[in-house]
């Protein structure tokens, strides 16, 4: 089944890097368009975190909203498939940075312990990880580790190329990370969702949800800070850094309590990115309690 | 001193002759010198100035060597070159492939400067330099100086034109951008031993003997992962390959772009060239052993003008996949061996960092000033005999 399902991925994935941008995009709408449709469980899913995200929304926004995240989404897809024709040179008008945000950048940097970016599913990280890891520091993004394996290994020799590595969510993983965070370079990762199963439940949008405390836990024992960041794309889809000053972990003793306090601070930021951009916030999975 | 460069490729898509004239270019003008590039190009975009680079041409594809050569075929473009020589008054005008149609050829035929050709290729045989002998060697004596890469490359003119004297100075490597010491790709570096093949996939450059070599060190030591970067014609058949004898921990990194490269030779512990034939010099050696990464080679000539076996690295010979798998299973169950012709490897390399080409090239230069200024004097003389003679 696994198999399969790699072979359909690969084989669409080298007919779209063939493909200009503008007809990955088109071909990825329209992909997007059925999935909105038809899907079973991945628009509900949507549909419901959007809702808690953004409770003011009527059913029509909602419905709207989920559609353009659909969309975004799907963008994001033929981005993906493109990368290994993508080259570091023509991904640098892909990316505009917000100066505020190269200016916290530098400024979590200057402490010389590494930079832990926390982020969220949303926009894309390739871009402005590439574009970082050519001209600041290498930047190794910790993530899942996908099924099935074949695909998983694709998605991170084609980030390798551009200079990104993976490592995943695994003790092996995290050393490398501590390893990583060490020779100061930097870490890209996500706490909007917990894959692991073994996240700490706080409220996230005022609802509690498991919420991973490993970026936080690092920061703590490391002291590395910690620097919220927002990837967004355009309306003539390029994308957009956005940044908030850089959380420093301080320890008071209590190494948990420290660690959850990190995290809820981390999530605010989250929450306020994800205010601001729902219709980017691609997270069609089980968040909370209650979720279809 | 103002020099132009002449290239025949691309100058927008990557390969050895272009490297080369973008770090001589580069060096030469660290040194003080005033230069200009001349290439077809495919983009606008280059990476240098406008001002210095004359874009002359657009290329088209021409397979050729068992690869492709991507060269300009317009013989229009005589008037704008002639233009351009007259207005910019070159002290030496430096040919890449001299022979090469059309811009090298066109541009040495109507060059006043003194005239230096670099030679890179190495094959078997050539039928163009075969048959078109008569009608090359006329071109050939504007040349005043000439040089070739290796010993095989000079070998290789020296088929067809025995009387045509070449220096042999190698390509340089840029050492500041090869070197250790870079961060590495982290997922790569792990307790596996990382074997790393860099080169266009192409039927040439060997890499199905690789991988059959791979397939006989894989059980023999287990822990151990090939790295193949570089794209090419062969790459489906390469996948297919792979998935059909399931090879485990085979990683195909595809094109990397330069800013990546030096990440993934420090993330190797073996460099592996497995090239059958036809490669006139070995710039990837270099710049493997430059990193301090010990070498798994073919015995082909090209690498042999570079490689001291045994001391920077083990040779097979070409197409022998058992051995080249056996010399791979040596090196990764051997770390202090890896080790010792990875170091001695930064020592050799030194040699061949771009700051000591370039004084070689500029004596070259030097040379053929006088030898311009001379056949000139010679030049002269004769037309006064001719009066004295009336």
């Amino acid at each position: 089944m696994s198999e399969w399902r790699w072979r359909a991925f690969k084989a669409v994935q080298s007919l779209v890097e063939r493909l200009p941008r503008p007809w990955a995009y088109a071909l990825g709408v329209l992909a997007a368009r059925f999935a909105w449709w038809f899907s079973p469980l991945a628009r509900p899913r949507l549909e419901y975190n959007l809702k808690v995200a953004c409770p003011e929304l009527t059913r029509e926004e909602l419905k709207t909203l989920s559609w353009l995240n659909f969309r975004n989404h799907a963008k994001a897809y033929a981005d993906l498939m493109m990368l290994p024709r993508m080259k570091v040179e023509a991904m640098r008008p892909l990316l505009h940075v917000d100066p505020k945000a190269l200016g916290y950048l530098e400024e979590a940097r200057a402490a010389g312990k590494g930079v832990m970016v926390v982020s969220c599913h949303m926009g894309s990280y390739e871009v402005v990880s590439a574009i970082w890891s050519a001209t600041l520091a290498p930047v190794s993004l910790f993530a899942e580790e996908l099924e099935p394996r074949a695909l998983f290994e694709w998605y991170r020799d084609t980030r390798a190329r551009l200079g990104i590595s993976v490592l995943p969510l695994h003790l092996g993983g995290l050393r490398k990370v501590t390893q990583a965070l060490h020779d100061q370079e930097m870490v890209v990762t996500a706490i909007d969702r917990d894959i692991t199963g073994t996240g700490q439940m706080m409220p996230f949008f005022g609802r509690p949800a498991p919420i991973p405390l490993g970026p936080a836990a690092i920061a703590v024992r490391l002291g590395t800070p910690l620097l919220p960041v927002c990837v967004f794309r355009l309306p003539d889809d390029s994308y957009r850094a956005e940044a908030v000053p850089p959380v420093i972990a301080e320890p008071t003793g209590d190494t948990r309590a420290d660690e959850v306090r990190v995290t809820q601070q981390l999530l605010r930021h989250i929450e306020e990115f994800i205010r601001r951009h729902p219709e980017q916030w691609h997270i069609p999975h089980r968040i909370w309690e209650g979720s279809p | 001193m103002k020099v132009g460069l002449v290239s025949p490729y691309d100058f927008a898509s990557p390969g050895g002759v272009t490297d080369h004239v973008r770090h001589l270019a580069r060096q030469l003008r660290r040194l003080g010198h005033e230069v200009r590039v001349f290439a077809p190009s495919s983009r606008a975009d280059v990476d240098f100035d406008s001002a210095e680079f004359y874009r002359i041409g657009s290329p088209i594809s021409v397979p050729v060597n068992d690869s492709v050569a991507r060269i300009t075929l317009s013989f229009h473009l005589a008037d704008r070159v002639a233009a351009i020589i007259e207005r910019e008054r070159f002290d030496v005008l430096h040919f890449h492939e001299p022979l090469m149609p059309a811009l090298p050829i066109t541009m040495l035929r109507m060059s006043t400067a003194a005239n230096v050709g670099t030679f890179h290729a190495f094959a078997k045989s050539n039928i163009g330099y075969f048959y078109g002998r008569p009608l090359l060697e006329p071109y050939l004596a504007h040349l005043h100086r000439g040089i070739a890469v290796s010993e095989p490359a000079k070998a290789f003119v020296h088929r067809y034109f025995p009387d045509f004297a070449l220096d042999v100075i190698p390509n340089g490597i840029d050492t500041s951008l090869f070197r250790p010491g870079y961060p590495p790709i982290r997922h790569l570096r792990d307790d596996k031993v990382n074997i790393l093949f860099v080169g266009r996939l192409e039927k040439r450059k060997g890499l199905g003997y690789l991988l059959r070599g791979y397939e006989f060190m894989k059980p023999r030591v287990p822990n151990s992962r090939l790295i193949v970067v570089g794209d090419g014609p062969l790459r489906s058949s390469v996948e297919s390959y792979i998935s059909r004898r399931r090879l485990p921990d085979v990683v195909m990194a595809g094109y990397v772009p330069d800013s990546v490269l030096p990440r993934y030779y420090c993330s190797a512990d073996i460099f592996c060239a497995p090239a059958t034939g036809a490669e006139s010099f070995g710039i990837v050696l270099l710049e493997a052993m430059a990193t301090g990464l010990p070498v798994v080679a073919t015995e082909i000539d090209g690498y042999m003008s570079v490689l001291e076996p045994s001391r920077d690295s083990l040779t097979v010979k070409p197409k022998g996949w058992a051995e080249l798998g056996a010399a791979l299973v040596i090196l990764a169950r051997d770390g202090d061996l890896r080790k010792r012709m990875g170091s001695y490897g930064i020592e050799k390399a030194r040699r061949y960092s771009w700051e000591e080409v370039a004084v070689d090239v500029l004596s070259v230069y030097g040379e053929a000033q006088k030898a311009r200024a001379q056949r000139e004097a010679v030049g002269s003389r004769e037309v006064i005999n001719v009066h004295d003679a009336v």
